[in-house]
C-alpha cells in the first residue's frame, strides 16, 4: 500500500504541484489549504507524513504544528516544512526538514524517501 | 580670543543650536543654554531626569555619570520629551569640565536633535523590509511557476491536453502575479504624469471583472458586478484606474481566502455617482476584515498583513494614483465581517491640448 502524504498549503498552485510530483513518485496524497482543515483531516485520516507551509494566513500553519506535536496520537507524524520565509522554522521545534520556496523537488523527495520509505 | 568676556561666552553657548547643560554628580542642572531653556524650561533645582521626563529605569547607562567616573567623553542616543510634549530623538555627548587642578567639577551634556536622521533611518529600514518581503513573495510565485511548468511537462509526456491546460493556467496566474509586483514597484519608484483621457468607467470596471472572474471562481468566491448604467464617461487615467481596481480586488480576494470562518464568500464591484459629478468605485468583500489595531496602518507605506504573500506596495500605489487624480480612497471594515474600499475620482474636464 502506498504511503500517504498530507500536503498543506494555501496556494492552490503549490498544492497541485506537490501532489502531482509526490503522486508521480509513488505516494498517495491528501490536501488541506490551511492548518485548521489539516488538523481536522488528521483526526479522521491517517497520514504518514505532512508537508507544511508555515506562512499561511492567520498563522494556522504554526498553530497546526503545535497542535500536532502536542497530540499524543499525531505527534509522531513526520513534518516537512516548506516555506518562503527562511528562518521561519525557528517558530516550531524539530521538523524533519525545512525547505525554502521554491523547493528543490529532488532534495524533497530524498528526504521523504529517507523518512517514510 | 582672550578678550572675550564672561558675557560673550554665555551668548556664544546660548546661540549653539544644541541642548547644552552643565550637570553635577547628582545630575542636578547647574546651568543650561538658551536653546535648552526654550524647549525644556528653567533649570533651577531640577535634575536631568526631571527635565527629560525619564523614568529611572530608562537610564541604565548614564553618559554623564560615566564621564564623572572616567573623565572620558561618552555618548548615547535617546528620546526626549519637550515641555510641550513633543518627542525628539537626540544623541547625547557628555564631556568633563575640569578645574585648574584637573578635578572634574561638572559634566557638560550636549544633546543634538537627530529626529530627521531617525526619520530617514526608519524609511530605510522599511524599504529594506519591503525588498526582503518582495523577495519572499517572488520566491512563492517562483514555486507556483515551477509547479505550473511541472504539470505542463507531465501533460505533454502523457499527451494529456487537460493537464497541459491546467498547468499552463498555473503558469499564467503566477506570471500575472509577478507582473503586478513589477507594475507596483514602477508606480512607486517614479513620479509619473497620469494620462488623462475620456474613458468609460463602466467598461474598465467590466474588464477588471472579467479578468478576475475565473480566479474568483477557482477560490469559490462569488464575484458580482453592479454598474450604475447612467455613468457615461469620465476623464481619468485608464491605466491608473485599472491598477487601483486590480489592487483592491486582489486584496478583497486575499481577505476572503484568509477567512476560514464563513462558508460563502462574496466580492462586489460597484460603480456609483458621487457628489459634484464625482465617480465612485467600490470593492466590497465579506472576508476577514481589518482588525482595529491594524486600521491605522493600512495605508502606511510598505505595511502588509499577509506575511510573505504581500509586499505592502499595493495600497501605497492605490493611494498614489488617487492623489494624482485629486481623489481619495477610504475604507470601512468590521473584523471577521468584511471590508469595503471606496475610491472616489472627482469630476475633471479634459485638459485642452497645448498649442
Amino acid at each position: 500500500m502506498p504511503k500517504k502524504i498530507l500536503v498543506v498549503d494555501d496556494d492552490p498552485s503549490v498544492v497541485k504541484y506537490l501532489t502531482a510530483f509526490l503522486e508521480d513518485s509513488g505516494y498517495e496524497t491528501i490536501t488541506a489549504s490551511n492548518g485548521e482543515e489539516a488538523f481536522e483531516i488528521l483526526k479522521s485520516e491517517r497520514a504518514d507524513l505532512v508537508t507544511l507551509d508555515l506562512q499561511m494566513p492567520n498563522e494556522t500553519g504554526t498553530r497546526f504544528y503545535r497542535n500536532v506535536t502536542k497530540d499524543k496520537n499525531l505527534k509522531d507524524i513526520p513534518i516537512i516544512v516548506i516555506s518562503g520565509l527562511a528562518g521561519r522554522h525557528l517558530a516550531v521545534t524539530k521538523p524533519v526538514a525545512v525547505f525554502d520556496k521554491p523547493v528543490d523537488r529532488n532534495a524533497l523527495l530524498k528526504v521523504v524517501r529517507e523518512t517514510i520509505g | 580670543m582672550s578678550t572675550l568676556r564672561n558675557e560673550d561666552f554665555k551668548r556664544l553657548l546660548d546661540s549653539i543650536p544644541c541642548y547644552i547643560t552643565l550637570q553635577d554628580k547628582d545630575l542636578k542642572i547647574l546651568w543650561s543654554n538658551e536653546f535648552h531653556r526654550r524647549d525644556f524650561g528653567e533649570p533651577e533645582g531640577y535634575t536631568c531626569r526631571d527635565f527629560y521626563n525619564i523614568d529611572s529605569s530608562k537610564c541604565e547607562i548614564c553618559p554623564v555619570h560615566n564621564t564623572f567616573l572616567d573623565g572620558n567623553i561618552h555618548s548615547k542616543e535617546m528620546t526626549l520629551i519637550t515641555k510641550k510634549g513633543k518627542r525628539i530623538n537626540v544623541i547625547i555627548y557628555s564631556s568633563p569640565l575640569r578645574d585648574e587642578n584637573g578635578i572634574i567639577e561638572g559634566v557638560l551634556e550636549t544633546a543634538v536633535n537627530i529626529s530627521p536622521v531617525k526619520e530617514i533611518q526608519k524609511q530605510l529600514i522599511m524599504l529594506g523590509q519591503t525588498v526582503a518581503g518582495m523577495a519572499h513573495s517572488i520566491k512563492n510565485i517562483m514555486m507556483g511557476l515551477d509547479g505550473g511548468i511541472y504539470i505542463v511537462n507531465r501533460g505533454l509526456e502523457d499527451k494529456n491536453q487537460k493537464e497541459v491546460r491546467e498547468g499552463w493556467e498555473i503558469v499564467l496566474l503566477n506570471f500575472e502575479k509577478i507582473s503586478q509586483i513589477v507594475k507596483d514597484i514602477l508606480y512607486c519608484s517614479k513620479e509619473r504624469e497620469p494620462n488623462f483621457a475620456v474613458v468609460s468607467p463602466n467598461k474598465i470596471v467590466s474588464d477588471i471583472y472579467h479578468l478576475f472572474k475565473d480566479t474568483a471562481a477557482r477560490y469559490a468566491i462569488e464575484f458580482k458586478l453592479e454598474l450604475d448604467e447612467t455613468i457615461e464617461s469620465a476623464v481619468l487615467d485608464p491605466d491608473g484606474l485599472t491598477n487601483v481596481l486590480s489592487n483592491l480586488v486582489s486584496n478583497a480576494m486575499d481577505a476572503c481566502k484568509m477567512d476560514i470562518m464563513k462558508d460563502k464568500h462574496l466580492i462586489e464591484l460597484r460603480t456609483k455617482k458621487g457628489v459634484d459629478g464625482a465617480i465612485v468605485f467600490e470593492v466590497a468583500d465579506n472576508g476577514v476584515g481589518i482588525d482595529k489595531e491594524l486600521k491605522d496602518q493600512v495605508f502606511e507605506e510598505f505595511f502588509s498583513s499577509k506575511g510573505d504573500k504581500g509586499t505592502g506596495l499595493g495600497l501605497m500605489v492605490v493611494q498614489k494614483i488617487m492623489r494624482e487624480h485629486g481623489g481619495r480612497v477610504t475604507f470601512r471594515s468590521r473584523p471577521r465581517q468584511g471590508t469595503t474600499f471606496v475610491a472616489t475620482f472627482p469630476k475633471r474636464e479634459m485638459p485642452q491640448p497645448a498649442e
